[in-house]
């Protein structure tokens, strides 16, 4: 009870409790702002890098994308040998034809003494095989994309603007249904079937555009290009002849990242500006290599809509067009370069996943990679960052600790004669030591409870805070440019709340544990008389 | 009822032994008051220290009622401290922190657990409002030791002494600090308690003045008892002594 009551009242009534209170305050605030901060960055980094990228990727860095072949032999039936005869002195070999399904392309021909079926599959045809194999019952989603480099170019005040970008050819319905699409689109924000398709205002702005440029280059005038190729299935040249004598085709869609089309800059007074570059209806032509001896193709587009993601690194390079015509223009019509997988549960399936389309894409051309291994430096720089941080943060409630120490010593040092008299009176020196011991126990518990009651405060208000330190002091703390964030993201994980609040009061009680020790080997008559 | 033999302890002072008492014999009879006197440094308050098992001697033996205390465990030494001894120091030893009667409660404190002392806690307040309204300062309770005058922490100990009803009151030097009205009217309540509750009091004291007050005088020189003579018989009335101190 004696304890119990001396613990309270010491609290109430020491100056240097309350700087013991403080400093573990101070600490497990600190740990816990910046634990919320580096977690929200870490998550929505994350969620960000997951989001574009789907759960897992099947790949080929082959130019011309997945040829997967199937080949199945058996025995010539003694009708097909009749059928096929062999010509006496040479090996026999005829070609029995060609079958084409939506799976594949079949060529049967006899080899010798055996009749051979060469499956070439369609990316259809892949699915398929994903889906009805042992991996398929893992599978949520799947769709092909083509994923390639490209130049895009525009015109931006009459002068021609080009951007290295990444192009990525996508079926709209089935990547949403992969995740990480529509939801970060912008006019077609979480849309369950977005399209490429234009809307009227941006046909409107295709058409005042082409008035525009018949005014400034004359009516004779070619228009800008609409769609280059003629052949959809041959690798165009590049020196065709644009929307001659070919049947005027349907005007196609481009979604571009939002950085693309919006540009940022600072004006002379360091205010960070935003300008729209590229509004839906636009023309962009996008040049990429195609064919089989990589000839440059190229295809004009008009922008109707934008991938907004908030990651500069994506929202300023990635293009996103329909899946079949970048097939026509890259001349790889059935082709996929890649399959994007959304798993049932990503986390439990994905190390199965990956040996069972290990099995199917046996070959080395063909990668198998979680969006893990793909952002993998990325990733594992923000954990060693994170976990670095940790370690220099919690040398802050390590200096707190000491303080406490240090405090302690003062504070049974000014107790001596307290000590004595409590002997005196029948404590025993176990009680004494838990006296102090409890002391250490109720200054860490209500530093701590501060301190995360604090931390939480700061982390709820972060932006406010973030908003009056830039005001006072002209600087941006937060540079948004750099993230494309609104505002500093900030994630509490409330494991990561209780540890620091549990280990800032271990470290409160094991720091006390000496000075306690010293107090109950106190002499009673020492205590007493000690001045 | 307690008794030292042949006790002996000295002090280390800088690499120098320097003994305490040597070899000292005393009888404390029961129900008697009895004052300790001498120089200072004669052993008084070690005799003291090592009687309530404060301290534990070189050698000789501590009994009370037969019973030899001054090796008994840490723990059992605590409950007798606890229970069996009261304390009064000159310096008071109120604990700063708490009010009068918190002090006052803390042997009760101590010598209980929470759960004990949450069933009993009415009884022992109201014993503690008793023992304060005996020594005259139940319209102190809850002011803090700073807050007193020397007088009335003296007594405020003295109260927290008899909380536990202990058979032995052990007082060093309770007038010491104290002016010769305060110091009368202290040694006036020991001797009021002594006679009235029967507590066994020890009283180290140079004070000779009011020794006279006591039922017995013992004379300590360089760590022996030197003389041993009855005080001032019970009866005596007590004013006329302590204005003669004055």
């Amino acid at each position: 009870m004696y304890k119990l009551l001396l613990c309270l009242r010491y609290l109430r009534t020491r100056y240097l409790a309350f700087i013991c209170i403080v400093s573990v305050m101070l600490g497990v605030a600190t740990l816990i702002v910046v634990n919320a901060v580096m977690s929200g960055f870490s998550t929505k980094l994350k969620d960000r890098l997951h989001g574009v990228l789907s759960d897992m990727v099947v790949d080929t860095d082959r130019t011309n994308g997945f040829e997967v072949v199937r080949e199945a032999r058996r025995p010539l039936t003694p009708e097909e040998a009749k059928q096929n005869p062999a010509v006496p002195g040479a090996r026999r070999a005829y070609s029995l034809g060609t079958r084409v399904t939506p799976h594949a392309r079949e060529d049967y021909y006899v080899d010798g003494d055996e009749h051979v079926t060469v499956r070439t599959l369609t990316p259809d045809g892949i699915i398929h095989e994903i889906t009805t194999g042992p991996a398929g019952q893992y599978v949520e989603a799947i769709t092909p994309t083509i994923d390639t480099f490209a130049v895009l170019q525009y015109r931006d005040r009459g002068a021609v603007v080009a951007k290295p970008v990444r192009l990525v050819g996508v079926e709209p319905i089935g990547r949403t249904n992969v995740g990480g699409f529509a939801e970060y689109l912008v006019r077609q924000k979480g849309a369950p079937n977005p399209s490429f398709e234009l809307t009227p205002e941006a046909l409107q702005r295709h058409e005042w555009n082409l008035m525009q440029h018949r005014h400034e280059h004359g009516a004779d005038a070619p228009p800008p290009p609409k769609l280059p190729v003629a052949d959809p299935l041959a690798p165009p040249a590049p020196d065709m002849k644009l929307d001659v004598g070919i049947e005027r085709p349907k005007l196609t869609g481009a979604i571009l990242g939002y950085g693309l089309a919006h540009v940022r800059y600072k004006d002379a007074n360091g205010q960070l500006l935003e300008e729209q570059v590229l509004r839906p209806g636009d023309n962009v032509v996008l040049t990429t290599a195609g064919g089989d001896d990589l000839k440059p193709v190229w295809g004009t587009f008009l922008v109707t809509d934008y991938l907004k993601t908030e990651m500069s690194e994506y929202d300023s390079s990635f293009v996103y067009v329909p899946l079949d015509q970048l097939q026509r223009i890259r001349g790889m019509a059935g082709r996929a370069t890649s399959f994007q997988l959304k798993l049932k549960n990503y986390d439990r399936d994905k190390e199965a996943v990956a040996k069972e389309l290990r099995k199917v894409f046996p070959t080395r051309e063909v990668m198998i990679r979680t969006w893990e291994d793909l952002q993998g430096p990325l990733l594992s720089a923000i954990d060693v960052e994170r976990s670095i941080l940790n370690i220099l943060l919690f040398m802050i409630v390590g200096v707190a600790g000491f303080s406490i120490l240090a405090i302690f010593t003062m504070i049974v040092s000014e107790k001596y004669r307290d000590i004595g008299i409590m002997k005196s009176l029948g404590a025993s020196s176990w009680g004494v030591m838990q006296i102090f011991v409890g002391y250490g126990l109720l200054l860490g518990t209500v530093g701590a409870g501060l301190g995360t009651a604090l931390g939480l405060w700061i982390t709820h208000n972060i932006n406010a805070i973030e908003a009056f330190i830039s005001r006072q002091t002209g600087t941006a703390v937060f540079p948004r440019d750099i993230y494309y964030f609104k505002e500093i993201p900030t994630n509490v994980d409330p494991l990561t709340v209780i540890l620091v609040t549990a280990g800032a009061v271990l470290i409160a009680v094991l720091f006390s544990l000496l000075p306690a020790w010293r107090a109950a080997r106190l002499h009673p008559v020492r205590a007493l008389r000690f001045e | 009822m307690l008794e030292a033999a042949n006790l002996t302890k000295a002090y280390r002072r800088h690499a120098v032994q320097v003994p305490v008492l040597n070899g000292l014999d005393l009888e404390v009879r029961t129900g008697e008051f009895l004052s300790v006197v001498g120089a200072s440094g004669s052993g008084k308050s070690t005799l003291l220290h090592l009687l309530g098992t404060l301290d534990e001697p070189d050698s000789g033996t501590v009994k009370l009622d037969g019973r030899r205390i001054d090796n008994l465990p840490a723990r059992e030494r605590d409950a007798l401290r606890n229970r069996t001894f009261g304390y009064i120091f000159q310096f008071y030893h109120l604990l700063p922190e708490l009010n009068v009667v918190d002090n006052v409660l803390m042997p009760a404190y101590i010598g209980h657990s929470t759960l004990n002392w949450w069933k009993g806690r009415g009884q022992w307040r109201k014993r503690a409002h008793e023992l304060l309204d005996r020594v005259g300062l139940s319209h102190r309770l809850t002011h803090r030791p700073r807050e007193l005058s020397g007088g009335e922490m003296q007594r405020t100990a003295i109260a927290r002494a008899l909380l536990m009803n202990p058979r032995v009151l052990l007082a060093d030097e309770p007038t010491g600090n104290l002016d010769a009205a305060s110091g009368g009217e202290i040694v006036k309540l020991l001797r009021d308690i002594n006679r009235d509750e029967g507590v066994t009091i020890v009283m180290v004291t140079h004070n000779l003045e009011i020794v006279h007050a006591t039922d017995r005088v013992v004379r300590m020189v360089n760590g022996v008892v030197t003389d041993d003579t009855p005080g001032a018989p019970k009866q005596l009335p007590f004013q006329p002594l302590m204005l003669a101190a004055v």
